[in-house]
């Protein structure tokens, strides 16, 4: 097929950890907590999918990031798809039918964006203290909420493979 | 020796064109395509708002009927003194006109109030913005004032066909003219990165020298028209200290936001009537 079919699957569950994630993000707005939960949404497209259809999924589901947040246009794009690519490189190293690690790399793309998105703060921002407590405050949480939402979001993910009738297993690339 | 394998690098090659693609492409198409995804979005955030009304209204049908009469009889007496003020503020404004027209003056900015309920808030180090349930369908323009009972609220940054994003007063991106009450100089207001915890705040600038602010008697932040977006007179906050400016000729110093700005409900956007009358 020159697509595959789990494209969808993927990216109505990235849409749906984003919608689930910024309502509890503005109903939470009056103390300080924001949640950035978006280093797991990279994960099973780049480990189980074929190059195109991988990079068809990240690229929607980093522009869909892109108009939902406000950051710059093209940012979560750039960076879904660079860490992506990453992960894609690498990916006969991990193995995907246990949670171990995904999550793994799901806290380490969800840092990475992190890390991110605060070097893009500009140099003003990065000068005062409050902003690094907020920062720190928003890094930890989201990982402590990680914890949790990522093995559900994996689990969710194959679950749906499963009721749609796809295949469970990843694609192999023809790169080893 | 082993032979090379150049199809292992396809993904870097795609990630490459990618990005040559997106630098090439022109801006109005990138425009088209946040535009389109975020239309796409907006349905399901106005669905969850009315949901969320519909779950409110639920609510308060549980309230006993003796509550429902005394909330009556409160809304009845702020409608009197409400009504009370209103035929002075027309008082006013008749006089106001009358005097324009007298010493032959331009008359103020004249702006179209509508109120919109607030949906989505995106509170964090990175952005300060909120969305609302009024967009074009509205008459809602880009660069439009924001406001609140407690004064300025922030300014439309984006307008969708049916909601509109707004860049808080306490993002570090906004920025207006503003004065010291009972003082006409004119400082900029500019918003800080927030810590999240106790009040919001911002920083004032270029504020003259012989001010003074003391924590006991802190001076009252207001917009002016000098920028041509906000109406005079708006509260914007409260400048506890003033200390000598980097420049050393002005003074700078923390303002104290209201802190109702965290949890609005209701907003009301400034359209100016010259925006309406020119569509």
């Amino acid at each position: 097929m020159f697509l595959d079919s789990r494209i969808l699957i993927m990216f109505g569950a990235n849409a749906l950890l984003l919608f689930l994630c910024s309502l509890v993000n503005s109903s939470l707005a009056a103390i300080p907590t924001y949640l950035i939960l978006l280093g797991p949404m990279l994960i099973f497209p780049s480990l189980y999918l074929q190059q195109r259809s991988y990079f068809l999924c990240t690229l929607l589901t980093g522009l869909w990031v892109d108009a939902a947040l406000p950051s710059n246009f093209g940012f979560f794009t750039f960076a879904f798809l660079s860490l992506g690519t990453l992960i894609c490189l690498m990916r006969v190293r991990f193995r995907v039918e246990h949670n171990y690690h995904p999550i793994i790399l799901a806290h380490c793309a969800n840092a990475t964006l992190i890390l991110l998105l605060t070097l893009c703060a500009g140099l003003e921002a990065l000068k005062v203290t409050s902003f690094w407590l907020q920062t720190g405050l928003t890094l930890l949480l989201s990982h402590l909420c990680l914890l949790l939402v990522a093995p559900w979001f994996f689990n969710f993910q194959r679950a749906l493979f499963e009721i749609f009738q796809l295949d469970s297993e990843p694609e192999d690339f023809p790169i080893l | 020796m082993a032979h090379l394998r150049l199809d292992k690098y396809k993904p870097l090659v795609a990630l490459g064109v990618f990005l040559v693609a997106w630098w090439v492409i022109p801006s109005f198409v990138k425009s088209f395509v946040r535009v389109s995804f975020n239309e796409f979005q907006a349905p399901t955030w106005i669905v969850t708002s009315y949901l969320d009304d519909l779950g409110g209204f639920w609510t308060r049908r549980s309230h006993s009927k003796i509550e429902l009469i005394e909330a009556g009889r409160e809304l009845a007496r702020e409608k009197a003194y409400y009504q009370y003020y209103a035929q002075l503020n027309d008082r006013m404004a008749n006089e106001i006109a009358r005097l324009e027209s007298i010493l032959n003056i331009p008359s103020h900015r004249e702006f179209h109030y509508e109120v919109a309920r607030v949906i989505r808030r995106d509170l964090s180090a990175w952005w300060q913005q909120i969305t609302i349930r009024k967009g074009r369908d509205y008459g809602i323009i880009e660069g439009a004032a924001v406001v609140f009972s407690g004064g300025v609220v922030g300014r439309v940054i984006e307008v969708g066909a049916f909601t509109s994003r707004i860049e808080l007063v306490t993002s570090p991106n906004f920025r207006m003219a503003a004065s010291f009450e009972k003082d006409g100089r004119p400082v900029v207001y500019q918003g800080t990165p927030q810590s999240g915890f106790g009040t919001p705040i911002g920083r004032v600038n270029d504020a003259p020298q012989d001010l003074v602010a003391q924590s006991q008697k802190p001076l009252t932040l207001v917009s002016t028209e000098l920028g041509g977006t906000f109406p005079e007179g708006l509260r914007i906050g409260s400048v506890a200290w003033l200390e000598p400016g980097s420049t050393g000729i002005f003074q700078a110093g923390e303002v104290q936001l209201d802190d109702r700005l965290l949890r609005l409900h209701e907003v009301t956007v400034l359209i100016p009537l010259q925006a309406l009358a020119a569509e």
